[in-house]
């Protein structure tokens, strides 16, 4: 295992380099620049040069990489052209709102998608089983925004329950407003999300059900149902996993719609508003951060199933 | 794909809310109880659609730092009304020689900046001398004329080598602002002006806060502080308005009107502006050369479908909208006729004309989608291209590389743009350029607007461009909220007056 590790380890790191290379040459590919738009309407193009030279924007582009990796090796991802601050803050600071808006989303997600995809894979064929699959159907192909729409319209306009957007001032200083305005957000991504999942679960689980080693429990004497959960369930749980390092993916996009309807103060709206002011050396920090952290994902996800799956652990 | 759900969400959320409308109609009358006195340690909080990228008011340009910085934190020795008349802000009084060659400004006593250092007479002179010298610093060449600039006691003494009509307006912007000699503030992020407010928090990518700076020189504000909440989606804005977690909502869409207004808590307000919807034409060759196609292109379109559109605003047929001086209406230089657009492009001989309109994405679709089908009829056929604003600041506005534009110019006073042949709108004509030159060399102000309107009717007769509008200002209110500013918004928002009962 630890060999395999190592050797996934060198290649996540391999996958990272290549990935900020073509993060940092994509974005230079993007039309205008930042010294521009400081610059403005009404702007000779002296004063654009002039301010293009105090960025450092004049210096050739292999320069520009290799100052900016340097940084990122010696853990310091870069900073704002625009404000000054730096990426490593802005996205410690961002993260508040992100990453619990994340964790709380994938909860909601697997809270109902785990138990109802199961139920409808042992009920397909009967009438509940038949709608929890039409119903999963018909909100996976809901898109995020009308789902986060209607939420708002119900809950927050009509029901005042929640707030319609934003994120409190004070912060995580007011625990209980801060999840209360993450809540309607969390839902809509969780829901569409968890519809996905719920489908991918019943497949899973009625693949289990047909496999010999169910049968052959079930004809050992067990029910049907005991056997599916003791020999079935765990290798559901397996291509669960496999699957929730894809939906990480999928969450992240989700937030940067999300932040947007909700007026959210997290990295997918500041990710947003810093590639609309061309401020690439933030958008290239952000961005790696969160190609890593995928990466990061699928790796720690590939190394769970070696653990964990007794087939793969002999072969190696 | 996001733009195409985003509006079957906005056809479905209006359903919901005409249903909701129904349901909630005529529920809340006001609290006969409340006593509608301002409640001094009350908290305002006001959607706006565009966030600074940064705060520099030095450097940074954009509508964005202006409409919240100017006034509010940072002043000159004058200022302007949203009406645009002249007043008295750090100078308590002005006096212009009878040659328009000498100005005299008294500058107030007592007056300390946000962070308690004192306002001297050579803070206005380095400030006024470095923005002239400085030329990265926002509109410093507004400056140009200005030879010398002294400080004699509390008087600041200012010498022009010619006469300038636009001086006092131009010292009401950013040309004119007093910051601390050798201020060690982070302009960027941080600020320091002699305002009625001063700057709190700025969190990023969600709001900036203003707090009632207690030192102020004058009458102080009238609320304990200020939220802008950054809101760029309208009906997320409606949102936030019908749930009360906003007072005043800017830049919002009057089609919404109704919706906001069902409950009682919140009344449209329409103010003028001086926004032009500006169609640019690139005349520097090919068949835009030829002022006849220009003109038929500007008689094909229908100008009041765009207000309609917009349930706000109104016509404008040339480069000055009606708060500016040198407005005159000027409809009859290009009436809706799309039988004598025809007959111009029959004329000019141009067949199958094909045009690019470039335009930023973040303008409402129902632009481009009326230009199309107006032009469709004349036989030109339109092909859009959508772009972020910064490519169209490539494209369009540096490399000079497009057919037509279209961009919302905000700014007040800007005829200058149509006197610059180096400018995008690529329009060169001397006379123009001769009559701008005298209008601002003019010492009586009747005589500079006279000017500017003789040559602002030759650049709409050129048809140098098309303007489809002169956008209005619109802002939904909260009931509770008195001193709202509701003129020209998107420009400036002087919060001075701003005040919120328990109502």
């Amino acid at each position: 295992v630890i060999r395999y590790a190592l050797t996934r380890l060198a290649l996540l790191l391999l996958g990272l380099l290549v990935a900020s290379v073509l993060i940092f040459l994509t974005l230079r590919v993007l039309p205008g620049d930042i010294a521009q738009l400081i610059a403005g309407t009404n702007s000779t193009p002296e004063q654009v040069e002039a301010i293009r030279e105090r960025l450092g924007l004049n210096q050739p582009l292999p320069a520009q990489y290799l100052e900016w990796i340097g940084g990122v090796f010696r853990g310091d991802l870069g900073s704002s052209l625009l404000t000054g601050s730096s990426v490593t803050s802005e996205l410690a600071e961002k993260s508040q709102v992100t990453v619990p808006l994340g964790i709380l989303s994938l909860t909601i997600a697997l809270l109902f998608s785990l138990p109802l995809g199961v139920l409808s894979a042992m009920r397909r064929g009967r009438r509940a089983g038949t709608a929890l699959s039409v119903g999963a159907q018909a909100l996976a192909a809901v898109p995020v925004v009308w789902a986060g729409m209607m939420l708002v319209v119900v809950f927050a306009v009509w029901l005042g329950w929640l707030p319609a957007q934003g994120f409190p001032r004070a912060g995580w200083q007011d625990p209980a407003a801060a999840f209360r305005s993450l809540l309607l957000p969390a839902l809509t991504i969780g829901i569409v999300e968890g519809a996905m999942l719920m489908r991918f679960v019943r497949s899973a689980t009625m693949q289990a059900v047909g496999q010999d080693y169910v049968r052959t429990a079930a004809a050992k004497g067990l029910t049907r149902n005991t056997a599916l959960i003791r020999h079935g369930l765990p290798n559901v749980g397996l291509s669960v996993i496999t699957v929730l390092g894809l939906q990480v993916a999928g969450i992240i996009v989700g937030a940067v719609v999300i932040e947007q309807l909700f007026s959210l103060p997290g990295i997918g709206r500041m990710l947003v508003a810093d590639v609309s002011a061309r401020d690439l050396p933030k958008v290239q920090g952000e961005l790696l951060v969160l190609t890593g952290f995928v990466l990061v994902v699928g790796f720690v996800v590939d190394l769970v199933h070696r653990v964990i799956d007794p087939r793969q652990r002999e072969a190696t | 794909m996001l733009r195409r759900t985003a509006l079957a969400a906005t056809a479905l959320l209006a359903a919901g809310a005409l249903l909701l409308s129904a349901c909630t109609g005529g529920g809340s009358s006001p609290d006969p109880t409340t006593t509608n006195e301002p409640d001094t340690d009350a908290s305002a909080i006001i959607r706006l659609v565009l966030e600074p990228g940064n705060l520099d008011i030095r450097e940074t340009a954009g509508a964005a730092l202006d409409q919240i910085l100017v006034d509010n934190i940072y002043q000159g020795l004058v200022s302007r009304t949203p009406e645009q008349d002249i007043v008295p802000a750090l100078a308590e009084d002005w006096e212009v020689s009878e040659d328009g060659l000498t100005y005299t400004f008294t500058l107030r006593e007592g007056v300390t900046f946000h962070d308690g250092q004192e306002l001297t007479p050579q803070d206005v002179v380095w400030s006024l001398t470095t923005r002239k010298n400085t030329p990265e610093w926002r509109d410093s060449a507004r400056l140009a004329n200005v030879a010398t600039i002294v400080a004699d006691g509390q008087d600041i003494v200012l010498t022009l080598t010619a006469p300038d009509s636009s001086l006092l307006w131009n010292l009401t912007g950013r040309a004119g602002l007093i910051l601390k000699e050798a201020d060690t503030v982070d302009y960027q992020t941080k600020a320091n002006g002699t305002g009625p407010f001063v700057l709190d928090t700025w969190r990023q990518g969600d709001s900036i806060t203003f707090a009632r700076n207690d030192g102020y020189w004058g009458e102080p504000a009238q609320v304990a502080e200020v939220v802008f909440d950054y809101i760029p989606d309208n009906q997320a804005a409606l949102n936030a308005a019908l749930a009360g977690e906003v007072d005043a909502v800017t830049g919002f869409d009057a089609n919404l009107k109704e919706q906001v207004e069902a409950t009682g808590d919140f009344a449209l307000v329409l103010g003028q502006s001086t926004d032009k919807g500006t169609l640019a034409f690139n005349q520097a060759s090919g068949p835009l050369a030829d002022q006849r196609v220009r003109q038929a292109i500007r008689q094909a379109i229908d100008h009041e479908a765009f207000v309609e559109s917009g349930q706000s605003g109104e016509t404008l047929y040339g480069p000055i909208p009606s708060l500016d001086p040198g407005y005159e209406d000027l409809a009859d230089v290009a009436p809706y006729d799309p039988e004598a657009a025809r007959a111009l492009l029959a004329e000019a001989g141009v067949e199958d004309l094909t045009l690019q309109l470039t335009i930023p994405s973040f303008y409402s679709t129902t632009i481009p989608q009326i230009l199309v089908s107006d032009l469709n009829e004349v036989g030109i056929t339109l092909e859009v291209n959508s772009v972020d604003f910064p490519t169209w600041l490539n494209d369009v506005y540096v490399n000079k590389d497009y057919d037509l534009s279209f961009v919302l110019h905000t700014e007040a006073r800007d005829f200058e743009n149509w006197a610059n042949p180096d400018y995008y709108f690529t329009y060169d004509n001397p006379e123009v350029q001769r009559l701008y030159a005298e209008s601002l060399a003019a010492t009586d102000e009747a005589e500079a607007a006279d000017l500017l309107a003789d040559a602002a009717r030759i650049v709409a007769e050129d048809a140098a461009a098309d303007w489809l509008y002169n956008g209005a200002s619109v802002v939904a209110v909260g009931t509770n909220i008195t001193g709202m500013p509701s003129v020209n918004v998107n420009e400036r928002l002087n919060l001075a007056e701003l005040a919120k009962s328990d109502g």
